[in-house]
């Protein structure tokens, strides 16, 4: 059971790092910066618990909170390059934050051990859940509570105004702005909501995985960030969480028997989901579809 | 119920009985001791899963073809692997560690490939044995090719069964430096994001170059005595431009350094693929040290692939070469298998061997019942050991560090082999 909870825990987090992308690629914009926020968030967290000793719920907030002010910056001069070249700026600011924590070497003694980020050795001993004894249904509880919290939290905000002005930025800013929004504040709270939740899923990452090195952020993990949400569809927050469950549940674990096949395997499907479903697995038709078969549709004809 | 839907209710069942067999394999009526195995059978270090996995299919024949492992009731079971693709990524081996562990019915564990990926793998182990408070995987694992120095201490869990570089570089250069007195100055490179080829060429290498007598071109660096680590950060910064990254392709400008430094002795510290591009930027350059040294890792077969007129009278130790009649065979199988074995990936073979003498020594019945137990008998049983045979003979273990001291030769490149040119053995 500890496996499919861990598969179940590393679902969640990268569902949180689908959703970083995605509160962004709802205002038209593609970052591959995510895994920086990511990174961030991982290893601020790790520091706080091992070398601080903090409790992983301050601490986790914390380097949320640290990667969403380094969102933050980064929106700004972000908002001046559009489409790809924010994508470009975006993977440098990635490449810093990696090249950082590369570099990044501050060992304090802790009994007979030294403890903290070591360079290209990596960040080891991030052991707080096993070191307090968390069995895998507490550690896979807690990462879902974030996930279905934030999850939560989307759906209700693609449901009211704010919702409506993300995405009304990303159709068109021009028009958008012609009717009094303003973009600069629209598009760095969108930067800054991305960097949050990335910075929630670094730092449950580095607590899931005890380890992590700059190697772990590369662009190619900045890669699936963006994927989760293209392949899942932009129309729901489900749609990344239906990605990520297509991506790492089936693709990456489901085909492991295949051996040597499995990564061409797994390059075909991922061309024939794109094909079949243009719009994302989880594309609007999906959605009513769904609405119906569990009678959410037919509830909704008659109340109008 | 219309036919379609009978359909529909078909398929969904076969599906879902297939996913079912999947996640829970039968259990055969026959005992077995069963082995799981992983590592990087995909991605840029492709080639050390699949010489790994290759060894230890012949290691597991060979086991079976003289009577299989005898059990604690004198019951003689056969011995069963699975092989995993964990990539050279962190969170693959964890999931499959995580795996093994709930999903099957196997013994022991062997692998992974990447020292980055074991170091992360090896977090989620219980630290310490009966200790209630740590939740973590309780299961044995002798890792073959991981070798970055200091990680199975990690938990008490996790062994491993590799070179110690420390002690083959300590040899190889005073070795040098009987054979080369008139050699004074050396100059080198890595790979600076592989931690591996960083770690040893920066901690290790040069520090033992040093000891031996030979000075950094253009003087001594900061802070390196010949002690290893002491001085590390300076000689990276003294090989900054020299130094390239695992993705590079183009070596121009780091061996444009090397030949401006006019060393007598030149270091490559790097894996077989960049170790080939620095090697033919060398040779394109006609750069001719008296003395070169590679990286334990480029000892293999890829090497020779890649660059064999390139690498032509490079100096590496290993811990592997076909000198003994056991080595000899090991290369034979894992060339039968479509492998190749080299001195990470022959350890599999050492593992496989080791994990049944251990299961002959510690009583362990492989039945589903005693699963735990005897997971735990295999672990006490690494623990235990002090000594094993190797395929280059005696093998040390250091028991509260899991880890191995292995005997080592130093090979080097001619004519498209690896000759071994000295044997300390």
């Amino acid at each position: 059971m500890s496996y499919y909870l861990g598969l179940a825990q590393l679902i969640g987090i990268h569902t949180l790092l689908g959703l970083s992308a995605y509160v962004l690629m709802l205002t038209g914009q593609l970052s591959l910066g995510q895994a920086g926020f990511f990174a961030i968030g991982a290893y601020s967290a790790g520091i706080l618990t091992v070398i601080f000793e903090l409790p992983i719920l301050p601490a986790l907030l914390a380097a949320a909170v640290i990667a969403a002010f380094f969102a933050f910056l980064v929106g700004f001069p972000a908002l001046r390059v559009k489409g790809l070249m924010l994508v470009v700026a975006t993977i440098a600011f990635g490449e810093f934050v990696r090249l950082f924590f590369f570099n990044l070497s501050w060992r304090v003694p802790r009994g007979d051990i030294v403890v903290g980020p070591d360079s290209t050795n990596g960040f080891r001993e991030i052991r707080y859940f096993v070191a307090n004894g968390w069995s895998p249904w507490e550690i896979t509880a807690f990462v879902w509570t974030f996930v279905i919290l934030i999850m939560a939290a989307l759906w209700w905000m693609d449901r009211s105004r704010a919702g409506a002005v993300l995405r009304a930025v990303g159709e068109d800013e021009l028009a958008t702005q012609s009717v009094g929004v303003n973009l600069t504040a629209v598009k760095v709270t969108a930067m800054t909501a991305g960097g949050f939740i990335a910075g929630i899923g670094g730092a449950l990452y580095a607590h899931t995985a005890t380890y992590v090195d700059h190697l772990t952020f590369t662009v190619l993990l900045a890669t699936f960030a963006v994927s989760y949400p293209i392949l899942g569809g932009l129309s729901s927050v489900f749609g990344t969480l239906v990605a990520v469950v297509f991506i790492q549940g089936v693709l990456v674990e489901g085909l492991r028997f295949m051996g040597d096949w499995r990564n061409i395997v797994f390059g075909l499907l991922i061309i024939m989901a794109m094909n079949l479903k243009p719009s994302g697995l989880f594309d609007a038709r999906t959605a009513q579809v769904l609405k119906r078969a569990v009678g959410l549709g037919a509830q909704e004809k008659s109340d109008a | 119920m219309s036919a379609t839907t009978k359909l529909t209710a078909a398929a969904m069942f076969v599906i879902a009985a297939s996913f079912f067999m999947l996640a829970h394999p039968v259990v055969a009526a026959e005992r077995t001791v069963k082995i799981a195995a992983w590592g990087a059978k995909s991605g840029p270090l492709r080639s050390f899963g699949v010489n790994s996995e290759a060894v230890l299919k012949g290691a597991i024949k060979a086991i079976n073809d003289s009577g299989g492992v005898k059990l604690g009731d004198g019951t003689m079971a056969k011995m069963e692997f699975t092989y995993y693709d964990s990539a050279c990524n962190a969170d693959q081996a964890i999931s499959i560690a995580r795996k093994v562990e709930s999903q099957t019915a196997a013994l022991a564990g062997i692998g992974p490939t990447c020292s980055g990926a074991a170091a992360a793998m090896y977090g989620i182990f219980q630290k310490k044995v009966d200790d209630k408070s740590d939740s973590g995987l309780q299961f044995p694992i002798l890792t073959d090719t991981a070798i970055r120095p200091g990680l199975a201490k990690k938990s008490q869990w996790t062994f491993r069964n590799v070179p110690n570089e420390i002690t083959m570089y300590d040899a190889l250069f005073k070795w040098l430096r009987s054979k080369y007195p008139d050699v004074k100055t050396i100059y080198g490179g890595t790979e600076t994001d592989q931690a591996h080829s960083r770690i040893t060429f920066a901690a290790v290498i040069v520090q033992k170059a040093r000891k031996y007598g030979f000075e950094w071109v253009g003087g001594g660096i900061e802070g390196v005595t010949g002690k290893i680590i002491a001085g590390m950060k300076n000689v990276l910064k003294v090989s900054k431009s020299s130094n390239w990254l695992l993705a590079d392709t183009n070596f121009s400008v780091q061996a444009r350094a090397f030949k401006r430094s006019g060393a007598d002795m030149m270091i490559i510290s790097s894996h077989p693929f960049t170790t080939c591009g620095m090697l033919k930027e060398m040779r394109r350059q006609r750069i001719r040290p008296k003395v070169l040294v590679g990286l334990t890792s480029s000892s293999s077969a890829e090497t020779l692939k890649g660059c064999s007129a390139a690498a032509e009278g490079i100096y590496i130790p290993t811990g592997f070469a076909p000198i003994t009649k056991a080595a000899a065979k090991v290369a034979a199988a894992a060339e039968a298998n479509g492998g190749a074995a080299d001195l990470h990936s022959a350890a599999a073979w050492e593992n496989a061997h080791i994990i049944k003498q251990v299961v002959e020594a510690t009583g362990v019945m492989a039945k589903p019942e005693t699963l735990k137990a005897d997971r735990r008998k295999v672990r006490d049983g690494l623990e235990a050991l002090v000594k094993v045979n190797g395929l280059m003979g005696e093998i040390g273990r250091v028991q509260n560090e899991g880890e191995s001291i292995k005997p080592y030769v130093f090979v080097q490149a001619q004519k498209g082999a690896w000759k071994v040119v000295h044997d300390p053995r």
